[in-house]
């Protein structure tokens, strides 16, 4: 059996270092059939392989890296400017400068792997960065899947209770975490949709590393939305929507679905899910949609649309 | 145009084909049903999946469709390969089911396959079972869901239509109404299917399709199909309450597919009250989703949704 093989890679923009991690099954080989690539963009409040490559203590199956690396992809992530491992600096790592950091991510995957043009997934507001960096350089995406995703916020739950803290987030370019406040994350939608230990889990990786995450994200997202336009994404897009999730309507979601000109999209609801998918009860139909969509045969025709 | 020979995923060599019958009253409805031994004894989880035609074929056109030297068309033997336990029927009026005098609207194949079920039920020992539905055959799954909501586990309802307003080919096809319901029945021969596949989008289903499908239809002992689903489609439309369906749903919609609007759809995935839902929509298809040359995308759509794992929580969550 093929062994679980990982290394750890730096980014470079400009300045600013940052970290990314690589998982896959075995090392690469020259010479062999390249795996597809499948590059996950993490959202406001954890780093990268904190949320996407999460081991829980006594459960198995919550890495999102080893999931999808088993299924055959090389799968990678990185830590954006000011979280984990990256560099921090004077600026809140808005969703803008989220694209930079993936920019900058790419040209390493692009290296190492030899291909250009990739799957993207974005869990909220890794979302928002994913689908503004298929915005901005389409020829990198194959395939995008948006999580937990948010277009105008309008009627969303969380984005009216986080704007209370308008002032808080607008403060500094940086805000505090702790045990609590993960552990909330997984439980303000549905208790329940997650399990015991899984926020315990995280908490204690991410606070092995941090302790403050930039504060950017949260002011795009109770002030500044919507900061992508679907119009202008061109490959095939699925979105993939928890039945609790408190950060959109399901309105909204459909408002940007309407407006996404590829005609090779989908829009899916998974019930008994909430706002971080990958790690809750039900992650096994989130991979399902997912694998999916990422393995869908192609287009046989001749009709060029 | 090249053509790129799709073949189905999993063929174990063993899909055998059984011939069963259900009574509507005095009217004998053929069923058709399709499996695997070796591929169900492999995936005993993966249950009854109930196939339902349109308006212009019966069941065996549509969905067991052989065209020699052009790769596998079969929907039933692909997903018999996949290991589903696959059923169709021919609805009043069509293939080898009873010709009467009726229509076979909508609401008929609904009392068709609530004939049908117990039919299914003996010979599986399944109470429930997925259900597809394509075209007029979606209204009627849906309609059926409707009605008999503990018979429908999943329903996956391609080249559907809901109030059917902006759709181009109703409008087109209500220009005839009078012609419609001055009979009950209408010519479907290969002229008729050349229309059928072309009305579209020129290029998504092989030249020597009509000519299969015709010679299918004769076959299976057609040459002349009911009209109370084009009527239906015409002038009746809502007739499926999408606020009544219970079970999960999945909507797959060709991306040339003039039977309905995207807003119409949109407003339908919208209504329906389970949570467990997909809206699929997808490039390289029209209308005829199941036989087109991009088959192979609608076959991996539709395992997706019907081998979805379960839910390992409450429903109280």
């Amino acid at each position: 059996m093929t062994e679980m093989w990982s290394q750890e890679y730096w980014a470079h923009k400009g300045d600013v270092k940052l970290y990314m991690f690589r998982k896959r099954l075995g090392a690469p080989k020259p010479g062999e059939a390249p795996k597809p690539v499948f590059f996950l963009v993490h959202g406001s409040s954890f780093s990268g392989p904190t949320g996407f490559d999460l081991h829980v203590p006594g459960k198995p199956d919550y890495s999102f890296m080893e999931k999808f690396a088993e299924y055959g992809y090389d799968v990678w992530t990185l830590d954006h400017e000011g979280y984990g491992r990256s560099d921090s600096t004077d600026g809140n790592s808005p969703v803008a400068e989220g694209v930079k950091d993936l920019k900058a991510g790419m040209e390493i995957v692009a290296r190492e792997t030899g291909q250009n043009r990739i799957a993207v997934y974005g869990s909220s507001s890794g979302a928002l960065r994913a689908a503004l960096f298929a915005e901005a350089h389409p020829g990198h995406v194959e395939r995008l899947i948006l999580d937990a995703f948010v277009y105008t916020g309008e009627g969303s739950p969380t984005l009216r209770e986080r704007a209370k803290k308008m002032d808080i987030w607008t403060a500094g370019n940086m805000r505090a975490v702790d045990r609590p406040f993960f552990l909330s994350i997984f439980t303000r939608d549905r208790p329940g949709t997650c399990e015991p230990g899984v926020g315990e889990a995280l908490a204690d990786l991410e606070l092995s590393i941090c302790n403050r995450v930039p504060t950017g994200t949260y002011v795009d997202m109770c002030s500044k939305l919507p900061v992508n336009d679907p119009t202008k994404v061109k490959c095939p897009v699925l979105i993939v929507r928890g039945e609790h999730d408190g950060i959109a309507t399901e309105e909204d979601l459909l408002d940007y679905f309407t407006k996404l000109p590829t005609r090779d999209k989908q829009f899916i609801i998974i019930p008994g899910m909430a706002h971080v998918s990958h790690l809750g009860v039900n992650r096994a139909r989130f991979w399902h949609v997912l694998k999916n969509f990422l393995e869908m045969p192609p287009r046989v025709d001749d009709i060029k649309d | 145009m090249s053509e790129k020979i799709v073949k189905m995923p999993v063929d174990p060599g063993d899909i055998v084909g059984e011939e069963h019958w259900a009574k509507k009253g005095n009217v004998e409805l053929f069923l058709w049903r399709r499996y695997s031994p070796r591929a169900r004894a492999a995936s005993p989880d993966k249950g009854v999946l109930f196939l339902v035609h349109g308006s212009s074929f019966s069941a065996r056109t549509a969905y067991d469709l052989d065209v020699p030297g052009h790769g596998d068309y079969s929907l039933m033997k692909t997903f018999a390969g996949l290991g589903f336990d696959v059923w169709t029927m021919d609805h009043e009026g069509y293939g080898k089911s009873s010709r009467t005098d009726g229509f076979s609207y909508i609401e008929d194949g609904v009392e068709d396959l609530k004939a049908a079920a117990p039919v299914v039920e003996e010979v599986t020992g399944q109470k429930s079972f997925a259900f597809f539905g394509s075209s007029s055959g979606a209204l009627r799954a849906g309609a059926f869901a409707n009605a008999c909501p503990e018979r429908v586990s999943r329903l996956a309802m391609a080249a559907l239509v809901w109030t059917g307003k902006g759709s181009p080919t109703l409008r087109k096809r209500a220009e005839k109404i009078a012609e419609w319901q001055s009979s009950n029945r209408r010519v479907a021969d290969e002229a008729s299917y050349q229309a059928i596949f072309t009305r579209d989008v020129v290029g998504l289903t092989i030249p020597e399709l009509p000519a299969a499908a015709a010679a299918a239809e004769m076959a299976n002992g057609g040459g002349s199909v009911p009209n109370g689903t084009y009527i239906d489609m015409c002038i009746n439309l809502p007739v499926v309450d999408p606020t009544k369906i219970q079970c999960p749903a999945m909507i797959y919609r060709g991306d040339h597919d003039g039977i309905a609007t995207d807003e119409d759809l949109m407003g339908f995935f919208t209504a329906l009250p389970n949570k467990d839902k997909q809206l699929v929509m997808m490039s390289g298809q029209a209308h005829n989703t199941t036989i087109g040359i991009n088959r192979q995308r609608f076959w991996h759509v539709l395992n997706g949704f019907l081998t979805m794992p379960p839910r390992i929580d409450g429903t109280d969550l």
